[in-house]
């Protein structure tokens, strides 16, 4: 009988996989935050003159907007003891010893692969699915779709780059806008051509480049008109960084009649603040989907939202937070109503432990042009225990006529009957509370790919146990 | 008389005040002085533009001017008339009066209770608050105090009326309620000016302090005229097993900035807030609350309903907040807004920041147009549109309005409706 042999993906990664990482780089991280470190990862980049001429007066845009006064509590981020831009190489510096306990052993519970969890907890620089990869490659080419890292899109696909970055969220639109123009690095481009649908899921994943999860990563989605496509970023498992500060932008345009959908789950460390910025344009009967869901960091601020630009574009964000001990999720939407007959929802599930507070922030404007439109908000929060907090702050602007707007919030506990019952069934307290927290996030997990609805229900459950974070 | 610290010091030489209001009023002048003008940077002030606000404008106050004085009200149990600045009449049924009642000027209160009026006035209905809360602190002109001491139960309401008809003045009125342990009664504020009169600051503020077991009725219907500005107060602390009932109608000024809150400090106390408000014209409307549990057991359960037409704009924005040991809390929070115009612009904002798990609490808002199947079934039974139109928004506001437990202040309401509905 033949032995398989034993392979220790985790020692040896490298040279059972030919993995490789350059280690004839020039360029030394330095930290701070100055015009030469701009022009520095411009030079390095061999980016042309206009995106270096774009991150100078994003950079002097970022200088001199206040930071923003109201949700999460930002005056402790130190901009100037930052790297701003890290080769992949640069990132070796933590070796798997190093990691705390709680990461790992939550690695070990969701049963992520050995050589995966070495590249989210950044000990490794990729994290290959080479076989999946090309084969989806080249039948994503064969129907002229794009799907590239977006350093790679503005040296290949300058024409269509230029055209739509920035047009979304521009670099003054916010604090943390203008700092991730100035120091944008890596993040997925995708271009999805007329009426071409994309069956597959898109996943950051498949790509090899490492650079998938930097720190100020951008993404730029464009679906050309009637086409469709979904694109997962993230996952499940905790990402270990040692980075105190994630603040990423991603733009997206879904032209006449396309769909688009944006799940994310991101599980970040909970030393991590966590600022991202995340808008679509949808036009003429297209619809836009966020799935959104915020587990790690110790803040996330984050409102994903849809300008509905055209009669009977649809917007959808369902959204769902989950704050443990010491965290601070400030999660929500926003809904802009500019043209006629135009709709949205948002549904927000989020539930605090341990004395973590979870924000609904949210916002619907219905301007002056957005007649007989509709937009729904619902937002239900679970406390699980008495020291944790959940507040629920909607903004809704109506100036437009013959609209209907409707909010509803619940804030409730896990209830003493449910848990009696399912008690009463022989099921422990600790079973029986899962059960019900699994129960009240099913709407988000049901939009989810099986294999991360999977791993967030194991995750609540890790959560709920109390040995992580 | 401008808004200055001589200014202060006259108002309290004329009514005689002692020096603990004389240096409260002081204290409130210094907030006046230090605190900016509210920009739109601060959140609460965001969609509340005061920047044409000139409140130097109107630092005259207005007196009697011989106005005829007005006709005693029918089926009180006491009331109070101010023109201005100036009290016309205080009534009490004498057998109230005999059983401990006390409802006079503040002015006078002041003196002859400071036991109550000291400890209290200006507690809840904080001058540091805000510019406009200080000058009114710092201004008031006077107003009603009303005591209803424990056990004591009044059948039938005591109103407070403040009129005003010159325009280009500061009408400050303070109302200050103290109900004793286990008192039930119905109190009601009325501001009312000519709808013509020009523009003029005016406030209305009331300070509501509802001893152990008390049950109150508060009702303030605003309808000054359409031209003034108007930024109130209304506040009420209740203490254990308190209940309030609170009705806010605001139906005049061309600008009314109200905050209506509560802060419940007792277990089992229950606080009701209900507002009604119709925006028409170039009307602005802007209403923030506040339910405030600070212990467990506490319920309270908001209901603010608005009907919008022609340009006007509405804001609301209201709070509910449960402190952290306020366990089994309950807390309920409405905001309907009706837009009868294609221009009429309503904000609605309806927060909750939970610090206890063990509460029940709930908020919903809706802004909408008035609802085409509700039209579509008047229609086809007859009805014209215009008169469909008129009966789905009395029915609308019927729900709130029928709870207000004053005929007199109903009917108001209810003409003013009807006028406005054309």
């Amino acid at each position: 009988m033949a032995t398989v042999p034993k392979v220790d993906v985790g020692t040896d990664y490298k040279e059972k996989y030919g993995f490789f990482v350059p280690e004839d780089f020039v360029f030394k991280a330095k930290r701070g935050l100055n015009p030469e470190i701009v022009k520095e990862i411009s030079w390095m980049k061999k980016e042309p003159e206009w995106m270096l001429k774009m991150r100078l007066r994003s950079l002097e845009i970022f200088r001199k907007k206040p930071m923003p006064t109201w949700g999460a509590d930002l005056s402790v981020i130190d901009f100037e003891n930052i790297f701003y831009y890290l080769k992949a190489s640069d990132k070796q510096s933590t070796s798997w010893e190093d990691l705390p306990p709680d990461i790992k052993k939550t690695y070990d519970r969701l049963g992520v692969p050995e050589a995966e969890r070495k590249f989210l907890a950044g000990v490794s620089a990729q994290y290959e699915s080479e076989v999946v990869y090309h084969s989806l490659q080249k039948e994503l080419t064969a129907k002229g779709v794009i799907f590239t890292d977006t350093d790679s899109a503005l040296r290949d696909h300058p024409e269509l780059f230029k055209e739509y970055f920035g047009t979304v969220i521009p670099p003054a639109d916010n604090k943390f806008s203008a700092l991730n123009t100035a120091v944008w690095s890596g993040g997925s481009f995708i271009y999805v051509p007329k009426g071409v649908r994309v069956e597959i899921p898109l996943q950051a994943y498949f790509r090899i480049n490492a650079e998938n999860m930097g720190q100020f990563e951008r993404t730029l989605i464009i679906c050309d008109e009637g086409s469709f496509v979904h694109y997962i970023e993230g996952c499940t498992a905790p990402i270990y960084t040692t980075d105190s500060l994630h603040s990423a932008v991603v733009e997206i345009i879904v032209k006449k009649g396309a769909r688009c959908r944006y799940t994310t789950i991101q599980n970040w460390s909970t030393n991590v603040f966590n600022l991202v910025t995340k808008r679509a344009m949808a036009y003429a009967d297209a619809t836009m989907e966020w799935v959104d869901g915020n587990l790690g960091s110790q803040i996330t601020m984050k409102y994903p939202s849809v300008y509905l630009m055209e009669p009977g574009a649809k917007g959808d964000v369902l959204s769902v937070a989950f704050a443990g001990k010491g965290q601070h999720q400030d999660a929500g939407g926003k809904m802009i109503h500019v043209a006629p007959n135009t709709t949205s929802t948002i549904t927000s599930k989020s539930i605090s432990k341990g004395g973590g507070r979870t924000s609904y922030r949210g916002h619907i404007k219905m301007y002056p042009d957005a007649k007989n439109s509709k937009s729904f908000v619902k937002c239900d929060a679970l406390l699980l225990d008495d020291e944790s907090r959940s507040d629920t702050y909607p903004y809704n602007d109506v100036d437009a006529e013959n609209v209907t707007l409707g909010h509803e919030a619940t804030v409730s506990k896990v209830s003493d009957e449910q848990l009696f019952y399912l008690m009463s069934r022989g099921i422990t307290r600790n079973e029986a509370e899962t059960m019900i927290v699994n129960g009240f996030i099913e709407p988000f997990t049901k939009e989810l790919p099986l294999e991360y609805a999977v791993e967030l229900n194991r995750l609540i459950q890790l959560e709920m146990e109390g040995s992580v974070g | 008389m401008p808004f200055t610290l001589q200014t202060v010091d006259e108002i309290a030489s004329l009514h005689g005040e002692p020096d603990w209001l004389r240096k409260r009023r002081r204290s409130a002048f210094e907030a006046f002085e230090r605190l900016p003008i509210p920009s739109r940077i601060d959140e609460e002030w965001r969609r509340t533009d005061v920047s044409s606000l000139d409140v130097a404008k109107f630092s005259e106050f207005e007196h009697r001017n011989g106005a005829a004085p007005a006709e005693p009200l029918e089926g009180v149990a006491g009331s109070t008339t101010m023109r201005g600045s100036e009290f016309e009449s205080v009534r009490l049924d004498p057998e109230l009066e005999r059983a401990g009642v006390i409802l006079e000027p503040i002015s006078v209160a002041a003196q002859k209770h400071p036991e109550l009026v000291q400890t209290l006035l200006f507690t809840q209905v904080r001058p540091d608050r805000d510019r406009f809360a200080a000058l009114h602190a710092a201004f008031f002109a006077d107003g009603t105090f009303l005591y209803v001491p424990d056990g004591v139960v009044i059948e039938k309401p005591i109103v407070g009326q403040v009129f005003s008809a010159e325009g280009g003045t500061a009408v400050l009125p303070h109302t200050l309620i103290v109900a004793g342990r286990g008192s039930q009664f119905n109190y009601l504020d009325e501001y009312l000016s000519p709808a013509d009169e020009a523009a003029g600051y005016k406030s209305g503020s009331a300070e509501l302090f509802l001893g152990e077991g008390a049950r109150v009725g508060y009702v303030a219907v605003q309808k000054w005229g359409r031209n003034a500005w108007h930024l109130a107060d209304q506040r009420a602390r209740l203490d254990k097993e308190a209940s309030l009932r609170l009705f806010n109608v605001t139906l005049g000024a061309r600008f009314s900035k109200t905050r209506v809150e509560a802060s419940l400090q007792g277990e089992g106390s229950d606080a009701e807030l209900k507002a009604i408000y119709f925006a028409s014209g170039e009307q602005f409307f802007d209403f923030h609350t506040l339910q405030d549990h600070q212990v467990g057991n506490t319920r309270s359960d908001l209901l603010f309903k608005g009907a919008l037409q022609d340009v006007a704009r509405t804001v609301y924005a209201g709070l509910i907040r449960i402190e952290k040991g306020a366990a089994r809390s309950d807390a309920y929070q409405a905001n309907r807004n009706l837009v009868l115009s294609d221009h009429a612009k309503a904000t609605s904002i309806p927060m909750l920041e939970i610090d206890n798990n063990d509460v029940r609490c709930t908020h919903g808002a809706t802004v909408g147009p008035v609802d085409p199947i509700s039209m579509f079934y008047l229609q086809s039974r007859g009805i014209p549109e215009a008169t469909a139109r008129r009966m789905i928004v009395q029915g609308f506001f019927g729900e709130v309005l029928e709870r207000i437990p004053f005929e007199h202040a109903r009917r108001l309401v209810e003409t003013e409706l009807e006028a406005r509905l054309g």
